[in-house]
């Protein structure tokens, strides 16, 4: 984009040229290289793009709130007839939170503990000087009422911890638009929630656009969120942009090979199930090295010579859509360039390859029923002063569930709803208060640890939080090596064992002797899974396998566990929330609400006639990656009660739109249906 | 918060209880006659009868422990060996001075080093941060004794600026005052140390939070995003540094209130101590333990009013 050109009137916002670097003791980190792109006004513009691309890194440079070892080393971003970019910091100052306002990732850690929400909106309004207090107030409460928040005059007095984490998500969008903003930035805001929350968010943030003609930018990694909520896309890469559109042409006409590949991985887009997922081979490259030619060259399913050594041209076709690729123009143009979008560009996404037909065997792996398991909320003594008489929750309530070796079964709900402990009560490390729990017919439920650890070996855990679980101090040939260890089991070669686990998680010999932080979160996941396999476990509780990975590499992984099943005749258990995962990879899937399974039965059946309204509203609240089929409505509203106080009839009765009287007063029971799947409803759908 | 309280006293109590006990067993498991320990070689005999009666010394061992703990309850600490006055009276009389002196020490040290600490976090590597470094570790490694004697030494004796010792006149406020400031400065020096590196470590933690960049993205002054925001969640681990430290404060006016000869329990404690006087050891100690106790007390309270998390958990 040339330099001087004169932005069209409805440009709100105009990014030139802007080049970032992060000076670090490994060099200099050149974050973004030369990004142009457009901000239409009472548009909302999508910023996609994998881990690391520099999507976070455009928004604080927006406001001016680079880290302290950024530098700004080319560009302009003009903001009306200001330069963001050049301003002085009084001026920024009056423009952040007041022309331009900013919607966080993290609900949880981005509002400030110790102060109520009334504080902390009448600090923003601080500019305003003849406004009286009372006033203030009245407008806080006014835009907490807005954005959905019950009771507002009462909630604002409140902290944030007070708030579920969907409702601080929601004051979040409440303090950003306080101050009617022109701009409003949104980085991630929804990553943090759960899927029903996220379809409201999503809902909420497009009425909030409409109504207060506000322009809006987010920041995603999920495609189906941009899909549904953007007009404009801008896909990014290594901290290029190297592709930008309407939102039909970006998903319905993608020009660059990287954006079509990110299309073809999203789990969401793929319906069959039968195939492995396709994956992005290889990583983002080291942004602190000389870069030549075009960024996506090393990963480039179309690479040729040229694209190492020539950096590609720049496509426009309408006022703001790009594409930056040799295809596309030039002496390597490719007319028959990009395929129709059912031809999958990215590996084949092999068939076969998936487990074979499984042996029906009568004997399950692991054989949970009727278990509970409680929490004590309060001591003996406080509930005896307090007066309180109901001093549990029950965090698992009455589950049976069953997993045969060489199936997958998928184990789904909200945060909150009791995945987790489940699957920690399997592995002995919560006691249980009622029910049974069987290994291989064994019962082991609160067994005592001595006669319990062997049975360690053979069942592992896969942890949520890859790096975050391994010890920063140890070599990855100590990590995956360490379960021989905890066992006290000798006569192994170590060194040799370590290759052998290396080469099954398919993670090149030279990453042994590499710590925690030196890998990425896909490599870290391996460690994770390695580990899990050391000691030839028969069942594996992988607790959300892919949160934080991106699609590109989510795949990997997914496809990873399904070989290791063939090959080894393993038993899953996918605990997630994530739905579109659980699909390619469970046999069977298991919907926990509140403690409780909601319904159980068969993936595809499941998925394509949901029996259980809290099933359909799961399933119906995933996005699309695809802008022709956003929702009209969001199919549940509320949140998920706490279990202090569980419903006293259905657990769901609060949000199910199908509630009639019979569900406040009774519990459903368990129901099998004739089809073998398994339900608790009064009133199952499609009966 | 009742309960809170309740359970709070309760732990007190239980643990004055065991002062106590401990303070009696000490008497006790001294080889020889309590009475004579107690009173000393000097002792007349009668004195020693007189103690043994008073202290219900003919009584087993657990029967005295709980006449005395039934007799403090009531403010009756018994009587001081020598003069024969009640050692409550005796305490009260020195009490303020400590308070005064423990008061003003830790008051000036908070007020330069948890500005001091803010500073420094604020702008880290600048060169007040460098000096407050150096500063901090200074002031923490030198004993205080040395501090008193130094200070003494220098703006006493030699440039006279300030007296040396004792309180000052008894009614003369400004008297009392330039009595106060050596001691006080002594004991406070290490504590601006110790405040600035804890309030500097814990801001730098907070400054790096989410919670201070969405202050700065809503475009709050950087003052207010400072003490407004991230102190008010920094100095939390500080209250609970400073209530704990009171106890070694009380301990430091122990060298501060001999060298600088002011009367104070610290002195107190010390003379009864050198002279064997054990009713008024005793019962300075059982105060000084009931002090600090009170002072935890109230920095737990402070959290518990900064922090609605804490408070709500209580
Ligand atoms: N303060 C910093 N110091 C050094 N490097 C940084 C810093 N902040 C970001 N980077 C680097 O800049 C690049 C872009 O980071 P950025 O956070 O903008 O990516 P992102 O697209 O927002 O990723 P994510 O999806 O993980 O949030 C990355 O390579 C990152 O490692
Ligand atoms: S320029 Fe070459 S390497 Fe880059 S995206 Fe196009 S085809 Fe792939
Ligand atoms: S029992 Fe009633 S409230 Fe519960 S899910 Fe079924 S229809 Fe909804
Ligand atoms: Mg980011």
């Amino acid at each position: 984009m040339p330099k001087d050109a004169t932005h069209a009137p409805d440009t709100l916002l105009d990014v030139r040229n802007l080049s970032v670097d992060f000076r670090t003791p490994r060099g200099r980190v050149k974050a973004l290289r030369d990004i142009s792109f457009p901000i239409r006004k009472n548009r909302i513009i999508g910023i996609v793009g994998e881990s690391g691309s520099g999507k976070s890194t455009v928004l604080w440079a927006l406001l001016g709130l680079l880290a302290k070892n950024a530098e700004v080393t080319s560009g302009e971003v003009r903001f009306g007839d200001r330069d963001l970019l050049h301003a002085s910091e009084a001026q920024l100052r009056a423009t952040r939170g007041e022309e331009i306002s900013v919607v966080f990732q993290d609900p949880m850690t981005s509002q400030i503990p110790v102060l109520t929400y009334g504080r902390q909106m009448r600090d923003i309004l601080y500019r305003r000087p003849n406004v009286t207090t009372v006033e203030k107030r009245r407008m806080a409460v006014e835009m907490l009422g807005k954005v959905g928040i019950p009771d507002p005059d009462k909630r604002i007095d409140q902290y944030p911890h007070h708030f579920s984490g969907g409702m601080r998500q929601r004051a979040g969008i409440a303090m950003a638009l306080l101050t009617g903003p022109q701009l409003l930035l949104a980085d991630e805001p929804t990553t943090a929630l759960d899927v029903t929350m996220e379809a409201q968010i999503i809902h909420l943030l497009q009425d909030l656009q409409k109504e207060l003609d506000a322009t809006v930018v987010v920041v995603s990694h999920n495609l189906g969120l941009i899909a549904e909520l953007c007009d404009d896309v801008v896909v990014m890469y290594a901290g290029e942009v190297i592709e930008a559109g309407e939102v039909h042409e970006i998903f319905h006409n993608a020009q660059h090979p990287y954006t079509r590949a990110l299309l073809e991985c999203d789990p969401a887009r793929i319906d069959d199930v039968s195939r492995k997922l396709p994956v992005i081979p290889g990583d983002i490259p080291d942004l602190t090295k000389p870069l030549s030619g075009c960024i996506y060259a090393s990963r480039c399913q179309r690479a040729m010579p040229i694209c190492r050594q020539q950096t590609p041209p720049t496509i426009t076709r309408g006022e703001m859509s790009l594409a930056r690729c040799h295809l596309l123009d030039g002496p390597h143009h490719d007319p028959d360039w990009p395929p129709p979008l059912d031809v999958m560009t990215v590996g084949k996404g092999e068939a076969g390859a998936r487990k074979p037909a499984r042996v029906k065997r009568d004997d399950p792996l692991l054989e949970v029923s009727d278990l509970n398991v409680q929490f004590e909320t309060v001591g003996p003594l406080r509930a005896r002063l307090k007066g309180i008489t109901q001093r549990h929750v029950d965090a698992v309530l009455d589950v049976s569930l069953s997993v045969a070796p060489g199936e997958t079964v998928g184990l789904v709900g909200e945060s909150g709803s009791g995945k987790t402990t489940l699957g920690r009560t399997v592995l002995n490390l919560v006691p249980a208060r009622s029910g049974s729990v069987k290994f291989e017919g064994r019962e082991i439920r609160n067994m005592p640890e001595g006669r319990f650890k062997p049975l360690r070996r053979d069942m592992a855990m896969m942890f949520q939080d890859p790096v975050g679980s391994l010890s920063p101090r140890k070599s990855v040939r100590a990590l995956i090596t360490e379960p021989f260890q905890i066992h006290g089991i000798s006569g192994v070669n170590l060194d040799d064992e370590a290759e052998r686990l290396a080469d099954m998680v398919r993670l090149p010999k030279p990453f042994l002797s590499r710590y925690p932080h030196e890998l990425s979160g896909g490599q870290a996941r391996r460690v994770g899974v390695a580990r899990a396999l050391a000691l030839n476990p028969k069942l594996i509780i992988a607790d959300e396998p892919t949160a934080g990975l991106d699609v590109s590499v989510q795949g990997e992984i997914l496809n990873l566990m399904t070989d290791l099943q063939a090959e080894h005749g393993l038993g899953y258990l996918v605990i997630t929330h994530n739905l579109p995962v659980v699909r390619h990879i469970a046999d069977r899937l298991a919907i926990m609400y509140l403690g409780r399974i909601v319904e159980e039965g068969r993936t595809a059946e499941v998925f394509n006639r949901p029996v259980h309204p809290y099933t359909q509203a799961l399933v119906e609240g995933v996005p699309q990656p695809d802008p022709d089929r956003r929702r009209v409505h969001v199919s549940i509203s509320g949140e998920v009660p706490s279990l202090l106080n569980r419903p006293k009839g259905c657990d769901f009765a609060t949000r199910c739109p199908y509630a009639q009287d019979r569900c406040r007063a009774e519990k459903p029971p368990h129901v099998t249906m004739a089809d073998g799947r398994r339900h608790a409803c009064h009133f199952p759908l499609g009966q | 918060m009742l309960y809170y309280l309740t359970k709070r006293l309760g732990l007190s109590a239980v643990v004055v209880c065991l002062v106590v006990l401990v303070l009696f067993s000490l008497l006790h498991l001294i080889p020889g006659d309590p009475a004579t320990i107690a009173l000393g070689p000097r002792a007349t005999p009668e004195a020693i009868a007189r103690y043994a009666e008073k202290m219900h010394l003919d009584e087993p061992v657990w029967r005295q422990f709980m006449i005395y703990v039934a007799n403090a309850a009531t403010g009756d600490l018994g009587l001081d060996v020598f003069s024969d006055r009640p050692v409550t009276a005796i305490i009260m009389e020195r009490i303020g001075f400590t308070l005064a002196l423990v008061g003003t020490g830790m008051g000036w040290a908070m007020l330069l080093g948890i500005p001091l600490g803010c500073l420094a976090a604020v702008k880290p590597n600048s060169w007040l941060d460098r000096i407050t470094g150096v500063f901090s570790v200074g002031t923490i490694a030198v004993p205080s004794f040395l501090v008193s004697i130094w200070a003494l030494l220098i703006f006493a004796v030699h440039l006279r600026w300030l007296p040396a010792i004792g309180a000052g006149e008894p009614g003369d406020l400004g008297d009392q005052v330039s009595h106060l400031i050596l001691p006080a400065f002594a004991i406070g020096l290490s504590w601006v140390g110790y405040l600035a590196r804890m309030v500097r470590a814990s801001m730098l933690e907070v400054m790096g939070e989410n919670y201070i960049r969405s202050a700065r993205a809503f475009g709050l002054r950087p003052r207010r995003v400072i003490f407004g925001y991230a102190l008010r969640v920094a100095i939390l681990p500080t209250i609970t540094l400073i209530g704990m430290g009171f106890g070694g404060m009380i301990s430091s006016t122990v060298f501060a209130e001999i060298i600088f000869a002011r009367p104070g329990i610290g002195k107190l404690i010390f003379d009864a101590v050198t002279a064997r006087n054990f009713p008024i050891v005793q019962g300075a100690v059982l105060v000084a333990t009931g002090l600090y106790i009170l002072v935890v007390l109230i920095s737990d309270i402070l959290i518990a009013w900064f922090d609605p998390r804490v408070r709500e958990s209580l």
